[in-house]
């Protein structure tokens, strides 16, 4: 039972989620976020928070910076399975990078 | 060999028992036992200590702050009551994650705390000045994010080791390290959560 415990401890300590305050998480205003809320509508469902970019080396991880109000980071995606730990509405698409001037692939609702 | 010779050498041999034993007593030398802990410390003493603790999630980190009451139990043990005093601050760290769950997600240096601790600190044994020991115990603590406006109680359990140093007849020095690890009741929604962290901390005891 103790043991059972102290690895429960720690997994669960250990455990991090896909998304965070800076980008991903759900949201229904900018206090949900660490920057910016996009409001839940059809193409950011359940709310999506992001932080502004000029460029991808603006954003973290696993984002790049697209064009969408002034320049937001969202998570990049190979294909729709990609993009399904954002839950339902999201799918891979191709959308203008911000300032590059080429498509990137990005999870997007819509 | 006539009655008398007999009796008389079996009354000597007889003191003889009786007295070697106390002779040889007389030559030994007596050595004192070695101490097994500290020979300055005193069966009361009181102390602080300032450090760091890191947390993370629902942990606090940050600058750690305690006061110290020690008891003696036994030649090598003593009784450690803790206050401690965790200052991380920090901004928010919680968000609802895309199955809306509510999660935190602090970093290691962040949220406040305060713990009562009841330990025991075994000292290994040493020399000179110097008193490596090894310490346990359980503490309850109130932890809190104040940007998150998340709380809750825990209790987790201390183990550690560290070092005590005597700089006069009275006053020493310590260093110690340990780590924690626990669980908590949180608020909102959050439930039952863990709590795990690594506590440096130096700190000066006063003999009482």
């Amino acid at each position: 039972m103790t043991r059972f415990v102290l690895v429960w401890i720690l997994v669960a300590a250990c455990q991090s989620s896909d998304v965070s305050r800076q980008v991903g998480a759900r949201c229904d205003t900018n206090a949900d976020c660490d920057v910016k809320c996009l409001a839940p509508d059809g193409a950011w469902p359940g709310g999506f928070c992001t932080v502004l970019c000029d460029s991808d080396a603006n954003c973290p991880a696993d984002t790049r910076c697209i064009e969408d109000q002034g320049g937001i980071c969202a998570f990049t995606c190979a294909g729709d399975p990609g993009c399904t730990f954002l839950g339902d509405g999201y799918t891979c698409q191709q959308v203008d990078s911000h300032g590059g001037g080429v498509k990137v692939s990005a999870c997007h609702g819509g | 060999m006539s009655r008398r010779l007999t009796l008389g050498l079996g009354l000597g041999f007889g003191a003889a028992l009786v007295i070697a034993p106390a002779v040889a007593r007389a030559d030994q030398v007596v050595v004192p036992a070695a101490p097994v802990a500290p020979p300055d410390m005193s069966d009361q003493a009181i102390g602080a200590s300032l450090g760091v603790a890191t947390g993370g999630r629902v942990t606090a980190g940050g600058l750690r702050l305690a006061g110290h009451f020690l008891y003696q139990l036994s030649d090598r043990d003593w009784f450690d009551g803790t206050a401690a005093f965790t200052f991380g601050g920090g901004g928010a760290g919680c968000f609802r994650d895309r199955s809306n769950a509510f999660v935190c997600d602090h970093g290691l240096a962040a949220g406040d705390s305060i713990e009562l601790l009841a330990g025991v600190r075994h000292f290994l044994g040493g020399q000179d000045q110097f008193w490596p020991f090894v310490v346990g115990g359980v503490g309850m603590r109130g932890v809190e994010f104040s940007a998150d406006s998340v709380n809750g109680l825990a209790f987790a359990l201390h183990a550690g080791g560290g070092i005590r140093a005597s700089v006069s007849p009275g006053i020493a020095v310590t260093a110690q390290g340990e780590l924690e690890l626990g669980f908590g009741a949180f608020n909102h929604s959050l439930g039952i959560e863990p709590q795990l962290g690594v506590a440096i901390t130096a700190g000066v005891e006063f003999r009482l």
